[in-house]
């Protein structure tokens, strides 16, 4: 069996044209995109960074072998025009585009692309994402436009992590050239001035005030007109932590788009003339991570370890009250651990709906029946975390636990969390690969991080992970992720959440901007009116 | 005492304080719970991830070794490269430092151009309603917090009447002149209400001083007994405070860079606390203690001008 070019899906075109304007007004060409963000790019290197703010803009500097589609579940060709994956999955041969060159003339090579993946895989320089990558065994070139990878072992998602940021393509003549003795002193000084592949190339930097990304001229991807992507000459990024200033900022008219608007101001934008306010679906869910040990750290016995008791809290919690009061009824409840939007989601409808009576059963069933008092951490100043706890104190007063919140900046919450010195914590999760198997790593396969840190350890939920990595056949994989899924809803781990979808606000004036479910900021086809 | 010795024996002094300050921000950023490695890796990282990212950032290194390190980045000046934006922490300073500067400068400018014709009109007109509604103002503008005061200019001027672009900085000086017009005034107008307060009850002691009277009962003009004998003395006070001060202007711009998105060394610092960036905080602190002692010496020699008995 050959498989080729799996193409955007159908499902994608409706999502694209609610987006986009009518089929009658064709892109226009030029113009600077303003896009006010919350938080500034860190390092530029798409193998040495781990946070949003830099993933989310990669993909415009670095183009990848292949490209998420827009609705985020499928795949495109990106730099290669074609691949195809041996039957027992040890050779994938990728097939590149012709002509195809950085953003400063010179051509792509297929050393290149080798030189790239052998960096982004590597355990000295691949940086956190390298795993993704690690099913790869050595990378081979043939001739000027074939690149073949010998796996290791058959990786069921080696094509999504091609997609996948970390895997963007960079010049070697370029990085090596860079000052400095080491790696990664090269990569700092490349990273503060990168020439990528992508639709875009960096111009200037202003750290944490400005950031103009021009239009790459050697972009292979042709738009509507036949002529090369992208429509933009630029986009200007203005870093505005405030999220009023960022909200003012669009209003007069000084930006064209922002991101991470406050759940709480949806709805009144979406009433302001001129301005489009845009849930984009995302791969994020909100949770709610449990201690499962069976005593803290501190030594006090733990009532968040006994299974009932946790179905119990879970059951009393309101999903459809709790998206009220933090997102004003833009999100939706979660129907398992990981966001609905990854491949091999599966859903038996919400998990563990609003039923106190059931709740009241289940706590009298277990060793607590009188309630208990449980110690939430929650960051301090965030306006949502207080919601979220206030919202749980009340819900689970009914059953006699007492919520005690316990308010703490972002570095000293995490260094309790990784060292398990917490009971209960709010959390957040979006993914950054198309596929279920990050999430479940981290989350519920306890050898990679004591599943989520919680301490949470079913012996068969690591075995299906562990067969689920080998597993090339979709179809048995998704048995495999089905049985995963429904393990961890009835042992439950967490007090489920909710979805919830990016918030982006923009001017009217700005067409077929997409923020994909990983979120990555997708500016290759967007224009702007006159 | 000479001159050249009074100046020596200062710099000693600041070198002294600001030894002191730097060493103790190095230990207080180290008690701290969190670390950078943890910062940069978030949620997402597997203890092999932050171990390797700890060896990578040199943090796992013993607490000594690292004041050792620290020690000798004071004395050569050189602050090393910012943990968590990778980049040299003097090119972050002087990047960000002229733009703090320069909203400072212009809140403390505006500040006296507020405060002096007011505190003026207040003490001349003492007890009358003009006196009456400037108290008003200044109780207003020192009860109101901060970034409220942003806020408000922020929707009114700027969003609402457009005179003034929201936040950000512009391309020229000239440009940043109009840019920083706001938050200069935000952060002035609390500054003002104190400096007010301050120079109205000098100038009404002041004014009732028997020199005064001697010098109005002289025959000498009412304009030159004020800028001569009135404001000259009542002013001590006032510029003892406008420097004290200071301190607190550094600490609101933190606030305010925040609401305008300001890239100024107030939210460098903010941003670097929260990520335990130690190179970041280190180098800005011992920048922003050497420039607060620069002031305060500034201050003892303005000081000394308007006082002669004050210089020694």
């Amino acid at each position: 069996m050959k498989r080729r070019d799996i193409l955007a899906s159908a499902a994608a075109l409706p999502f694209l044209s609610a987006l986009s304007t009518p089929a009658y007004a064709a892109p226009r060409r030029g113009g600077t995109l303003v896009f006010a963000r919350a938080m500034d790019c860190i390092f530029l290197d798409p193998t040495q960074t781990s946070q949003n703010a830099d993933i989310w803009i990669s993909l415009n500097l670095y183009d990848t072998l292949m490209q998420p589609t827009v609705d985020g579940q499928g795949l495109q060709p990106g730099l290669a025009e074609s691949h195809e994956i041996s039957d027992d999955g040890l050779t994938v041969t990728f097939k590149m585009r012709p002509g195809i060159k950085f953003a400063d003339g010179s051509p792509i090579q297929v050393s290149d692309v080798k030189w790239s993946l052998d960096r982004a895989r590597s355990k000295e320089d691949g940086g956190s994402f390298a795993f993704l990558l690690a099913a790869i065994g050595s990378i081979e070139t043939v001739g000027t436009d074939t690149v073949i990878l010998k796996m290791a072992r058959p990786d069921p998602t080696i094509l999504q992590a091609v997609a996948t940021f970390n895997a963007g393509i960079m010049s070697e003549k370029l990085l090596m050239a860079a000052p400095g003795a080491s790696m990664l002193e090269k990569a700092k000084a490349f990273a503060d001035k990168p020439v990528g592949s992508g639709p875009f190339v960096l111009t200037s930097w202003r750290r944490n005030s400005e950031m103009v990304l021009s239009r790459n001229p050697h972009y292979w991807k042709k738009g509507e007109d036949g002529q090369p992507l992208p429509y933009l000459d630029a986009i200007r990024c203005v870093i505005i932590p405030d999220d009023a200033t960022r909200i003012l900022r669009l209003r007069a008219g000084e930006a064209h788009l922002t991101e991470f608007v406050p759940y709480a101001r949806v709805n009144e934008l979406k009433q302001v003339p001129g301005i489009k306010m845009v849930l984009f679906p995302a791969s994020q869910v909100h949770y709610f991570a449990l201690n499962n040990r069976p005593t803290l750290n501190d030594g006090t016995k733990n009532p968040l370890s006994d299974k009932k008791v946790r179905q119990a809290l879970n059951y009393a919690t309101n999903k459809q009250a709790l998206i009220q009061v933090v997102t004003h009824g833009v999100a939706t409840p979660s129907q398992s651990f990981m966001p609905m939007s990854t491949p091999l989601a599966y859903s038996n409808g919400p998990l563990y709906p609003y039923d106190l009576a059931r709740a009241k059963k289940l706590l009298s069933e277990s060793s607590y029946p009188g309630g208990f008092e449980v110690t939430c951490m929650a960051l301090a100043g965030n306006a949502d975390d207080a919601a979220k706890i206030a919202a749980l104190q009340q819900m689970w007063a009914p059953l006699g636990v007492k919520v005690k919140i316990e308010q703490l900046e972002s570095a000293t919450r995490l260094a309790k969390y990784n060292n398990n010195d917490f009971q209960m914590r709010t959390s957040l999760w979006t993914n950054d690969i198309n596929d279920p198997r990050q999430i479940t790593s981290i989350m519920a396969y306890y050898p990679s991080r004591q599943s989520g840190r919680t301490g949470w350890n079913d012996a068969r939920t690591n075995e299906l992970f562990e067969m689920s990595e080998k597993e090339l056949d979709v179809e048995k994989r998704r048995a495999l992720y089905k049985e995963i899924q429904e393990r961890f809803a009835e042992d439950a781990p967490f007090i489920f959440g909710m979805d919830v979808p990016y918030p982006i606000a923009m001017s009217d004036k700005v067409h077929d901007f997409v923020q994909i479910p990983l979120g990555n900021n997708i500016f290759v086809n967007t224009w702007l009116d006159a | 005492m000479h001159l050249a010795g009074i100046l020596g024996r200062r710099l000693g002094q600041i070198a002294v304080t600001v030894l002191v300050v730097a060493v103790l921000v190095f230990l207080l950023m180290r008690m701290l719970p969190g670390d950078p490695a943890i910062m940069l890796l978030g949620d997402r990282a597997t203890d092999a991830d932050i171990e390797r990212l700890r060896a990578e950032l040199r943090v796992d290194e013993p607490i000594a070794a690292q004041f050792g390190e620290f020690l000798l980045r004071m004395v050569t000046l050189h602050f090393g490269d910012s943990i968590s934006m990778r980049i040299p922490v003097s090119r972050l300073i002087l990047d960000r430092l002229p733009v703090t500067l320069m909203l400072t400068g212009m809140a403390a400018v505006l500040a006296l151009l507020i405060s002096v014709p007011l505190a003026f009109v207040a003490a001349l007109r003492q007890g009358g309603w003009v006196d009456a509604a400037i108290r008003v103002f200044a109780q207003l503008s020192v009860s109101m917090p901060v970034f409220y005061i942003g806020l408000v200019l922020l929707i009114t001027l700027a969003a609402g009447l457009r005179w003034f672009p929201v936040g950000g900085i512009g391309e020229s000086f000239w440009e940043d002149l109009y840019y920083l017009f706001l938050p200069a005034l935000t952060l002035a107008l609390s500054l003002a209400a104190i400096l007010l307060r301050n120079l109205r009850e000098s100038l009404i002691e002041v004014m009732h001083a028997e020199y005064v009277g001697f010098a109005t009962a002289k025959g000498l003009p009412h304009g030159l007994v004020l800028r001569r004998h009135v404001l000259r003395n009542a002013w001590v006070s006032t510029v003892t405070l406008l420097g004290l001060q200071i301190g607190s202007l550094v600490g609101g711009a933190v606030i305010t860079e925040t609401v305008f998105a300001i890239p100024g060394i107030g939210r460098l610092m903010i941003d670097s606390i929260f990520a335990r960036d130690y190179a970041v905080v280190q180098g800005l602190t011992v920048v922003l203690a050497v420039m607060v002692s620069i002031v305060f010496l500034a201050l003892d020699a303005i000081q000394a001008m308007l006082d002669p008995r004050l210089g020694t």
